[in-house]
Parts: C-alpha cells; sequence; structure tokens
C-alpha cells in the first residue's frame, strides 16, 4: 500500500472530521475519562469524594469477589464466543454452503434471539430452567427423570446453564455473519477444489473456512465484548448466585453503584474491565489480521 | 502542515479557564472531587404550623409506590381540603432510587417524596427532620415506637432506630406465615402457637409426603424464614438492634444461632424444597397455591394474590416464639415520605402526612394493600379472608411493638450477602455458623 503523498494532506479535512469528533468526544471520550477520574475517589455518588489514588484499582486486583467475577467473564467467552462460533461455522457450512440461498426459513428461526430483548431472553430461560420448566419436562420425558434439577439453583450447573443461554443468543449473529460471507466467496474456487476431488469437508477447511476470516474476526470482536461486558443475562436469570457462582463484573459494578454507594470503586472496576477488553480486541485484530 | 497558533490555543484556553474559575470562586482543588458542585444546604429550623394554609395550593408528591395507596389518600385528602391539588408523579422503583438524589437537589424539588431506604439523603442535607412536625402533631404519642423507629436516624442517616425522624409512613408490610387450612387439616394440625410445635408440625408434614415449607430462593427470599426464626426466638428488640447496626450488636446470638441453624436443619431434612434455589417468589407463591405445601414464609404483599388463588383455603400467623405467651414478632417496613429541603409547601406536605395515620387514611391503607398506619383495630376485611388473618397479625405484631426491619438492608450490600449466604446455606454449601460470621462480616465493615 502507497501513502497518500503529504501534499494532498489538507487542514480542511479536519472540518470534515469536526462533527463525528465532537459527539465522539461528547460522549463517548469525556464520559470515560469522567470514569477514570471519578475512579481515583471513594465517592457515594451524593456527597462530596475523597481522593484516593489507586486505591480502588488494588481493591479490584485483590478483592478475591472482584477477581472471580472477572475469571467468571472469561470464562464465558467460552459459551458466548467459542461455541457460537464453532456451531456458527457448522450450520453455515450445511445451510449456507454453494451460494446459501437455501434454507431461509431455518435461518430466520436461528437468527430469531438476537431480536429479542435480551432481558425477555433472561426471563424466557428463567422460566425454562424451573423446577417444572421445559428442560426439566423435556428430560423428563425422555426418561432421564433422575438428571432434572433447579438449574438456575444448582452450584454445580447454573454456570453452565447461564452460558448455554449465551450461546443460544450468539449463535443466530455468527451464523448470519458467516453465511454473508459464504456468499463472498468466489464460487469458482468451490468448482477448482471440487474437481480436485474434495468432499464437503475438505471443501469447507479449505476454501470456507479462510474465505471467512474477516467474518470469523468481527464474530469474535463482537461476542467477546458481550461476554465480558455481559449483564442483563446474568442478572436476570441468577443475580450472579447461587451464592456467588455467577457473578460477573457487570453486576458487580451495578451494584457497586447503584446500591452500595461505592462509585469509585465500580468506575475503577469498569476501567479495569474496558481495558480488558480493549486488549482482547486489539489481540484479536493481530491474530487474525487480514494481510498476513 | 503548519499550524502557527498551534502552542498558543492552548495557553490562551489556559488563561481563559483559569479566569473562569477564579471568577466563580471553583479554584479550590475540591472543585474537581464529584459532587463538589451539587451539595444542598440544611434549612436550620422549622417552626410547623399545623392548620392547612387556606387558598390554592399545589402539593407535589414524587414516589415508586403504584398500588394506588397513595393516589386514594391524596384524592381524600384534596376533599378533605378543597383549595389543595395533589399532583402525584410515579416512577417505577429502579429508576426512582437512581434519581432520587438529583430530583431532591433539583430547583424544582417536590414537596413530598417517597424514600425506598434512608441511602445518602440525610447526609447530603436533602430531606428535613421532621422532629418538629411529630412534636406539633403529636406523633409520639399516637404511633407505635417501633412505626416510627423505622425512620429515624442520626445526622449521618447511617446510625438507625433512634435520633431524629426523616420520614412518616403512609402503610405497612409485614412478613409472617401463611399455611393452607387445607393440607393442615388433613394432618390434623391447628395453627402452632410456640417455635416447637411450628417444628413438629414440619415434621408431620413430611411424614405425610407434603413440602412443609414452601420457599423460592433465587432471589434471596430465604431471609425471610431466617429472619423470622431469629425474630421470633431472639426477640424483637434484639433483632432491631442489628438490624438498626446499633454498635455493639451481633447476629451470632441466640435467636441468629436459631435462625441459620433451622435453615440449615430444613433443608437437610427435606422440609424445604429440592429446587428452592432455582425458584423466585411468585413461583413459591403459585407452588403453595397448587396445595401439596404446608406453610409459605411471605409478606402481606402477597395477600390478595394468595386470597384469589386459593380463596378461603389460607391462613396467617405470625411465626411464634418460645412460648405461647411470647410477645408476637413480625418483619415489616413501610413506604413512607420525607420532606424535601427545598420543598415548596412543607407545612401543606406535614399536614398530609399527619392525614396519612388517621383512621380514613387506615381503611384506605389497608384496601390497596397495605397495613395501616394507626387505627388498625377499625379496618374491615372481606369475611373468610386472609386478610383478615394479615389484620389480625398486624394488630399483634405492631401493638406489641414486634415490628423488626428488614435484615436485608442492615447495610448497602447486606441484601446481595443474604442471598449469597442463604443459597450457599441451604444448598449444603456452608454451615450455620458460616452463614452468620458471613453476615456479621458485612454488618462490621458498616457499623464497626
Amino acid at each position: 500500500m502507497s501513502r497518500a503523498p503529504a501534499a494532498r494532506r489538507r487542514p480542511v479535512a479536519y472540518l470534515y472530521l469536526a462533527p463525528a469528533l465532537a459527539v465522539y468526544t461528547a460522549f463517548v471520550a469525556l464520559p470515560w475519562l469522567h470514569t477514570v477520574w471519578i475512579s481515583l475517589y471513594t465517592w457515594d455518588g451524593v456527597t462530596i469524594g475523597t481522593w484516593n489514588g489507586l486505591g480502588n484499582y488494588r481493591r479490584v486486583l485483590t478483592d478475591s469477589a472482584m477477581l472471580a467475577a472477572l475469571e467468571h467473564a472469561l470464562g464465558f467467552v467460552l459459551f458466548f464466543s467459542l461455541l457460537p462460533i464453532a456451531f456458527g461455522l457448522l450450520l453455515a457450512a450445511v445451510v449456507g454452503g454453494r451460494g446459501g440461498r437455501r434454507y431461509p426459513l431455518t435461518r430466520a428461526v436461528l437468527f430469531l434471539p438476537q431480536i429479542v430483548p435480551l432481558v425477555a431472553v433472561g426471563v424466557m430461560w428463567r422460566w425454562m430452567y424451573g423446577p417444572d420448566g421445559t428442560v426439566n419436562q423435556a428430560l423428563r420425558a425422555i426418561g432421564l427423570g433422575s438428571l432434572t434439577r433447579a438449574w438456575l439453583g444448582d452450584f454445580t450447573w447454573a454456570y453452565a446453564a447461564v452460558g448455554v443461554v449465551g450461546t443460544w443468543v450468539m449463535t443466530g449473529l455468527a451464523l448470519v455473519l458467516f453465511q454473508s460471507g459464504i456468499q463472498r466467496i468466489d464460487t469458482s474456487l468451490y468448482e477448482a477444489v471440487r474437481l480436485d476431488g474434495a468432499g464437503p469437508f475438505r471443501e469447507f477447511a479449505a476454501v470456507t473456512l479462510p474465505g471467512l476470516r474477516a467474518e470469523i474476526r468481527v464474530a469474535l470482536t463482537v461476542t467477546v465484548i458481550a461476554a465480558l461486558a455481559g449483564f442483563d443475562i446474568v442478572y436476570v436469570t441468577t443475580a450472579g448466585g447461587p451464592g456467588t457462582s455467577t457473578t460477573v463484573p457487570g453486576v458487580l459494578i451495578y451494584r457497586l453503584a447503584f446500591t452500595d454507594g461505592q462509585v469509585g470503586a465500580a468506575c475503577a472496576l469498569a476501567v479495569v474491565l474496558s481495558t480488558l477488553i480493549c486488549l482482547l480486541v486489539l489481540a484479536i485484530g493481530r491474530l487474525l489480521r487480514e494481510d498476513t | 502542515m503548519r499550524r502557527p497558533s498551534g502552542p498558543a490555543l492552548p495557553a490562551a484556553a489556559a488563561v481563559a479557564m483559569a479566569a473562569v474559575l477564579s471568577a466563580t470562586g471553583m479554584t479550590s482543588c475540591g472543585v474537581l472531587a464529584p459532587g463538589a458542585l451539587t451539595q444542598v444546604h440544611a434549612v436550620p429550623g422549622w417552626a410547623v404550623s399545623t392548620t392547612v394554609p387556606a387558598g390554592r395550593a399545589t402539593l407535589t408528591v414524587v414516589s415508586s409506590e403504584n398500588s394506588g395507596t397513595t393516589r386514594a389518600l391524596a384524592a381524600a385528602f384534596e376533599k378533605l381540603h378543597p383549595g389543595v391539588a395533589v399532583d402525584f408523579r410515579y416512577t417505577a422503583v429502579d429508576d426512582y432510587n437512581k434519581s432520587l438524589n438529583l430530583t431532591l437537589s433539583s430547583d424544582h424539588a417536590p414537596d413530598l417524596a417517597l424514600l425506598n431506604m434512608l441511602g445518602t439523603t440525610v447526609r447530603a442535607d436533602l430531606v428535613r427532620s421532621l422532629d418538629p412536625c411529630a412534636t406539633a402533631y403529636g406523633w409520639d404519642r399516637s404511633y407505635p415506637g417501633t412505626e416510627l423507629a423505622q425512620w429515624r436516624a442520626d445526622d449521618t442517616g447511617v446510625r438507625l432506630g433512634t435520633g431524629h425522624l426523616w420520614a412518616a409512613p403512609a402503610g405497612f408490610s409485614v412478613v409472617g406465615v401463611y399455611y393452607d387450612k387445607a393440607v393442615a387439616a388433613g394432618l390434623g394440625i391447628t395453627a402452632p402457637t410456640t417455635f416447637a410445635a411450628f417444628e413438629a408440625d414440619l415434621a408431620k408434614a413430611k411424614a405425610a409426603g407434603k413440602t412443609p415449607v414452601q420457599l423460592g430462593n433465587l432471589q434471596g427470599h430465604a431471609s425471610l424464614v431466617f429472619q423470622s426464626v431469629t425474630d421470633s426466638v431472639g426477640g424483637a428488640r434484639t433483632a432491631s438492634r442489628w438490624a438498626y447496626g446499633i454498635p455493639g450488636a451481633t447476629i451470632e446470638a441466640p435467636g441468629g444461632t436459631a435462625g441459620a441453624r433451622a435453615l440449615s436443619d430444613w433443608a437437610r431434612k427435606g422440609y424445604l424444597p429440592a429446587g428452592a434455589n432455582g425458584t423466585d417468589l411468585p413461583g413459591s407463591v403459585a407452588a403453595f397455591a397448587e396445595g401439596r405445601s404446608l406453610f409459605l414464609f411471605d409478606g402481606s404483599w402477597d395477600a390478595a394474590v394468595i386470597d384469589r388463588t386459593m380463596p378461603g383455603r389460607a391462613g396467617f400467623i405470625p411465626l411464634p416464639g418460645p412460648s405461647a405467651s411470647s410477645p408476637a414478632t413480625g418483619i415489616g417496613t413501610s413506604i413512607a415520605y420525607a420532606i424535601p429541603t427545598r420543598a415548596e409547601h412543607p407545612d401543606l406536605a406535614a399536614a398530609f402526612l399527619d392525614f396519612m395515620g388517621s383512621a380514613q387514611a387506615a381503611q384506605l391503607e389497608f384496601d390497596t394493600g397495605f397495613m395501616p398506619v394507626a387505627h388498625a383495630d377499625q379496618v374491615t376485611a372481606p369475611s373468610g379472608s386472609v386478610l383478615a388473618d394479615v389484620a389480625a397479625a398486624w394488630r399483634r405484631v405492631d401493638r406489641g411493638n414486634g415490628l423488626v426491619p428488614f435484615f436485608n438492608n442492615a447495610t448497602p450490600t447486606m441484601n446481595d450477602t443474604l442471598t449469597a449466604a442463604g443459597q450457599q446455606l441451604i444448598g449444603g454449601r456452608s454451615s450455620p455458623a458460616q452463614f452468620l460470621t458471613a453476615l456479621q462480616a458485612d454488618w462490621a465493615r458498616e457499623h464497626g
């Protein structure tokens, strides 16, 4: 790629940037800086805050509850990102291969979770996971009544149960991304690989997967952010319980800021979380760069 | 790119900024501290006039109460004082709590504001001390002491239960034990009068294949069981001291130990449903209405639903204490209104607060789902309805000063601690001693 000649850089370009920059500054950059600023104080949200330096950060990095929450969020990457992408690729290969215009109804149904508000998703799953909910009804129907339990109240299973909700929500997004990606792949590549005598698996590995690199990057970025910054699903299904087995930073930030009156600590945790997300997203971008 | 004015611009801006700051007297470094620009200053004294001012006036009320109580009270108050119009503004509770401090510190503060908790309103001087009103209207004499104690606090709003009065109640909720009369009759059980008899009934129900205690603990409602036992075994006074954060109080006392032991024992013996940790409160109420369980610990707020779903089949009692003559206790709190520091019509607001304790108000409060502030013996309930039981239980608890505030509000974080620790206790993940230690550790962080 060649650089644009210096002579063509005109100051007037900044004028075109200005409106977007102003909006970004006012509604993203400044609030974020404000958050960083508050994180340096001990503040209850109302009375005058007192300077606390890096005290809140020290607490975030040593408090076992907050570290556990960060750990839970990282674990959710499996359920919110890796599994949906794996399922999405599989489904895309089946329903969307070779032109990708088949099974429109299947696609629509699989995408449905994306357009349902997450709070409604949580309420629905809470009901399905209940002692007499559909999950247990299904288990009883197939003779596995001994496995039934109140899933969201079970110390062993609640975490995975919440994770499955995330997988359910995110798979549709991955599928739709991958399908549009497949439609972009040059069909002559498929013809070529078939002429070479490849079966559907080789075809997938040699053409589809490399062709979807950009879409996988987008899907990974979006879902990793959803996994780490998630709040709605956990808050509505378990609110972090049973015990503290499903707490995530989002839930702790909400509690610290709105019920515990520890706005400074909430902001510090939020800053740590957003830094972590930025680093991960940068790493994803690096790993799956188009031109390597 | 050449930018001759580049370095000059920030310098100019800095000079301008400094000029603005010094002009507004904001040069102390404290001004950059969060919250520094929005402080309200307390009104020093206030001579309350108990006559409702003549002429037209609009009383603005902000609230998160949506069961019609305040609206009904407002309508009756307007009728009583034809010159007064009440402007009632409802906001859903989450948004209400989040925006309350801003509402109270704004230039258009309301005349009355519902408080769901004292929170930081007292410390930030956002509400007035109602001591002058209590004296002027004689609330100290006409209301049971435990009713007003719930809204008393020192000037910091941290030490609760004694001190200045900051809000006045408009109606109470009380927690007790619902029982299924049909199931009880089948087991040959009448409403127990001692805690030992209550536990014996649990064993009987279990032996007969019924669920002794219906419970949904997804959102932590095992705390109602724990606290009910703690209150009735250890007594209302001891329990209240802990709930209010009185120095030296501890939950690791006979009452608390009995409460934790009961929860853990009942879970182990199968007296609680196996899926309790994964069921929410409405789910447990629905399960109770199905008629396969004996008891349900729940508040008066569910009385109307229970009456509708199992008409004539439900009864309600305060959880009995060690002996049949032990004073009745009950967990309870009130919806309560405070007069903001910046209220425009404080005397009119005080008159409204006083009206909430009248006999006319009592029936309005009861009909809209709350236990009356005063004159509880004058309210009437549909005959045969569980509401009549609830009203009778409330009279016993209220008159005997057996009302104990929710442990969940003992510290800002106690609700979360009780929820998590209670789930661990009935999930068999912790012992009663560990449960109490977790609660006391949370309490000690706030109250020392």
